[in-house]
């Protein structure tokens, strides 16, 4: 636990002169106002039985309308980038929280640290409300800033891409401008190639005017690059996305340095970064936003940053550009900018940009990056990453504890603790020889099914906060946390809450509308299991997996009634056993199966594989050619956890 | 005076509204908590995207709330008690609330984010989808009164409120009511589980009080107008007529708030289909059906 001495946190906020006696009853409405985004997610708090708006936080959608963010557990690298990102973009004052693991790598320390628990949820919030109501301006704030807000410009031929250099020239094979690209950004000609591929409509002669215009812009934007570079002319804001657009504002880090204090002291996201946007040389000039209109001149050729309008990715997008390439002259017509654009199933067409969603996203499990390729409101095409996904790591010599292993692996998947806990012993007890135990067996088949239950009311918080059902997200988080700190009795006492939850959402309109005929897999994809392979037997759409799962509580329920007390997992005792074995745990998301080699009472190497790491594949098909918000309740009618995706 | 005296009854009823919000999502009755979340705002940074359409981006909350008293200004809470009594009034809210759209495409486009513009672009096929159950419903109420002076629209309802009288209009009405003012279930340009706050999200600070304020003023006003087309506005016994007007409109904008919470947000496609397949149909029956009440009976 860290308790600061002087009470200000490190996301204060610049302090004014002008506004002191002001500032002391702002300082006390924060302090009372607390919002908090939570990485990775509603949901992993829930499965850790957390109850954040208990402790007195409202939980937010977005970085931008939170004031805490709130960490709970230890996060994987690419989360940790990923969590930088969205610090950067909450407003000043802003306070970090981490429950349970090491403050990220990227972040500055978090202002309290404490376990993973209600208890110090509850001492995490009364210190932030004391710590807001008098720290929450400073006269001297501390920047952030991380290297993933920043991303290195290279300059490449537009027509040698194999010339790249770190500074502005020209090309010694043609004598060109070269072009400023993000390092570790795929070639434009490569995007050419791939938007030739897949829309059939491009036609070359188009491309190289494009090229050729992209060239015309560049040049432009050299200029602009040597006139207003006065700060770090090869360190440009990088467009990250992660979780939200505009990623990361450095702006308001380096912020009180260069407010230029436009009558309220805004903080103003300093122009830079949006790489095609041709003026991130202008980062750090006063007016860089005023540029708006200009901006997207050079856009095309950023391959992959498609941050906002800009669609760089399908660079012939057109609302921006549209303006300076063909209607000079005035109105820019529709027909115009569009007629060289791909055709959407709808028929007409648009700009197509690809937008992320997720990693930390209210409508998706926290983890999940969505990347989804827009044209509209329909998705052309999307796949999902895990971002928090386990390693099945099988290096030679590197043993671990068996009760090690247990441990690892059940913190490892916060969504089904009890599941993957009960798969590591039993794999380990086969590896070490013992028989089955029946009582053992079946105490942890009913912790098993508890987990179901709770796992699937998690589920339905979750796709309540997805649909915008409040009372859905309400009703079965309560349940949640009451079923996780239920004994087998109290649990039983549940039942009627249950079945009347079921019946309720039989009864919720719009509800069946909403998921009927969505979500429909191709018939025969295979790969399936749990509650989405059963589902599919039926209509497999998301309403139906919504009735399996509403159903398999009610078979759970059912189970524990009959079969009696859960018993968590615990490791008998395997001695000094060797050994090979195998497991196989129907987890709340379906098989999960582990086979691992026991030497002496050590785990030497292991293989899981899960329902998940199968089901994250089926998103590319469930998404496609579908509506933004149906192909969302698609990917979220699979249950993905992130955690469990294996690779 | 009236001026005033409607600004107040308006910021009051927000403010009701505001804690009557916060009781159904956190479970306590806090009377100053709207106060202390404008506050709260005030203290946030309020930052400015990069490379943002700066006009848009500042003027859309802004503009929001304007739309949204100028809405409230010809609807009357008592007999006398309107900011302006115009001979079109019925018509004129109409063109004000067409604004709102205007306000959220600006809101969206402004920031330069995708899932602030997907949001303002919903808007755009939502209103599509809802404009002309909002156009029609009024054309029968002021059939009945045979005007478009809101006071006399109140008139007309004297003994027999609309509500019974053309029942199909109130449910048309209210209706298309939520789906303009983006209340859930009809939240498609904010949208917090498919865009991340849609329209809303870019704004922070004071900007994004402003927003939330002219939000919920709009509800207001639209509950507002619910009371006096269908809701016999200041009619009622024994209470003085502002209050009467006062108790319906707070019930109707709370109803509105309560029906998001125990509902999912529609389809898209469904609130374009069901607005024009069955949604259009009905109000021109609801029209016709009126129009022979009208015709008929004395």
């Amino acid at each position: 636990m860290t308790s600061d001495p002087t009470m200000t946190i490190t996301g204060a906020r610049q302090r004014q002169e002008r506004f002191t006696v002001l500032q002391k009853w702002v300082s006390r409405a924060l302090a009372g106002n607390l919002s908090c985004l939570i990485v990775p997610g509603p949901e992993v708090a829930l499965s850790h039985g957390l109850d954040v708006t208990a402790a007195g936080m409202r939980i937010t959608a977005t970085p931008r309308d939170a004031s805490v963010l709130l960490i709970i557990g230890e996060l994987s690298e690419k989360m940790n980038e990923a969590v930088a990102v969205l610090y950067a973009q909450m407003p000043r004052p802003r306070a970090i929280v981490n429950l349970g693991g090491q403050t990220p790598s990227t972040l500055p320390d978090a202002d309290f640290s404490a376990g993973v628990s209600q208890a110090g949820l509850i001492d995490a919030v009364d210190w932030l409300k004391r710590a807001l109501a008098k720290g929450a301006f400073s006269d001297s704030p501390e920047d952030f800033d991380a290297p993933v807000l920043h991303a290195r410009i290279e300059y490449v031929c537009p027509m040698h891409p194999e010339v790249v250099q770190n500074e502005p020239g020209s090309c010694p094979k043609c004598g060109m401008d070269l072009v400023a690209r993000e390092a570790g950004e795929p070639a434009p000609e490569h995007d050419h190639g791939h938007d030739h591929r897949e829309h059939r409509h491009h036609e070359h002669e188009h491309q190289h005017h494009d090229h050729a215009q992209q060239h015309e812009h560049h040049e432009h934007e050299h200029h602009h690059g040597h006139c207003h570079d006065h700060h770090d002319s090869h360190e440009h804001d990088h467009e990250q996305h992660e979780g939200h657009q505009h990623s990361h504002e450095n702006h308001h880090d380096h912020g009180h340095k260069h407010q230029h204090g436009e009558s309220d002291g805004d903080a103003e996201e300093k122009g830079s970064g949006h790489d095609h946007s041709g003026h991130h040389h202008s980062g750090h000039g006063h007016d860089s936003h005023e540029h708006g209109g200009h901006d997207h001149v050079g856009h095309g050729h950023s391959g992959h940053d498609h941050s906002g309008h800009d669609h760089g990715g399908h660079d012939h997008g057109g609302h921006d550009h549209g303006g300076h390439d063909h209607g000079a002259s005035g109105f820019m017509s529709m027909i115009e900018v569009t007629k060289d654009l791909p055709r959407s199933a709808d028929g007409l067409a648009m700009d197509w940009m690809e937008v992320p969603f997720g990693p930390v996203f209210p409508g998706l499990p926290g983890g999940l990056k969505l990347t989804l390729t827009l044209d509209g409101d329909g998705v052309t095409e999307g796949q999902a990453t895990s971002l928090v996904g386990m390693i099945n790591e099988s290096e030679e010599g590197k043993e671990i504890g068996a009760e090690t292993f247990i441990e690892r692996l059940a913190s490892a998947m916060p969504l089904a603790s009890v599941s993957y806990r009960l798969l590591a012993c039993l794999a380990i007890e086969r590896a070490a020889g013992l028989e089955n135990d029946s009582a053992t067996d079946q105490a942890r088949a009913v912790a098993l099914e508890c987990e179901r239950i709770a796992s699937h009311l998690g589920w339905l918080a979750q796709t309540g906060r997805q649909l915008g059902f409040a009372w859905l997200t309400d009703r079965a988080a309560t349940l949640q946390l009451e079923i996780r700190r239920a004994s087998g009795k109290r649990l039983l006492e549940l039942t009627p809450a249950l079945h009347a939850l079921a019946a309720r959402l039989g009864r919720t309109p719009l509800l069946k509308s909403r998921l009927k005929g969505i979500g429909i897999l191709p018939s025969g994809t295979g790969g399936l299991s749990g509650p989405v392979a059963r589902a599919a037997d039926d209509a497999g759409d998301a309403w139906a997996r919504l009735w399996q799962r509403l159903d398999e509580i009610i078979t759970s329920l059912d189970y524990i009634k009959a079969t009696g007390e859960p018993g968590l997992p615990v490791l008998r005792n395997i001695g000094r056993g060797s050994g090979t074995g195998e497991a196989t745990v129907e987890t709340p998301r379906g098989e999960a199966q582990l086979s691992l080699i026991l030497e002496h009472g050590q785990v030497k190497s292991y293989r899981l594989d899960t329902a998940c790491s199968h089901h994250i594949g089926l998103v590319a098909k469930l998404v496609e050619g579908r509506e933004l918000g149906d192909a969302l309740v698609a990917v979220g009618s699979l249950d993905l956890s992130p955690w469990e995706v294996i690779s | 005076m009236n001026f005033v005296i409607v600004l107040v009854a308006l910021l009051g009823s927000v403010w009701l509204l505001a804690v009557v919000e916060g009781w159904t999502t956190t479970g306590r009755l806090r009377p100053a908590a709207p106060l202390l979340s404008g506050l709260a705002h005030l203290g946030r940074e309020s930052i400015v995207p990069r490379t943002p359409d700066r006009v848009f981006f500042e003027t859309a909350p802004v503009l929001l709330l304007i739309v949204a008293v100028l809405g409230a200004a010809v609807l009357p809470l008592a007999p006398t008690l309107v900011i302006a009594d115009l001979a079109t009034g019925a018509l004129f809210i109409n063109a004000a609330l067409a604004y709102v759209l205007v306000a959220l495409i600006m809101a969206g486009w402004g920031p330069n984010g995708a899932y602030a513009m997907i949001g303002g672009w919903r808007f755009l096929g939502q209103l599509i989808a809802y404009a002309m159950l909002i156009v029609m419903p009024i054309t029968a109420v002021a059939m009945r009164a045979e005007s478009l002076v809101t006071t006399v629209i109140v008139g007309s309802q004297d003994g027999l409120w609309n509500i019974v009288y053309q029942p199909l209009g109130f449910v048309l009405f209210f209706i298309a009511a939520m789906a303009l003012a983006f209340r859930a279930p009809f939240d498609l340009p904010t949208a917090p589980g498919e865009l991340g706050g849609g329209v809303d999200a870019e704004y922070t600070g004071v900007r994004l009080g402003v927003l939330r304020l002219a939000r919920l003023t709009l509800v207001i006003t639209l509950a507002s107008a619910t009371t006096v087309f269908y809701l016999g506005g200041w009619h009622g016994p024994l209470l003085p007529p502002w209050a009467w007007s006062l108790i319906k409109t707070l019930a109707v904008a709370v109803s509105m708030l309560l029906a998001g919470r125990y509902l999912p947000r529609i389809r898209e496609a469904d609130l374009m289909r069901w607005c024009w397949t069955l949604g259009i149909p009905l109000a021109l029956l609801n029209i016709i059906v009126v129009g022979l009440l009208v015709l008929v009976v004395p």
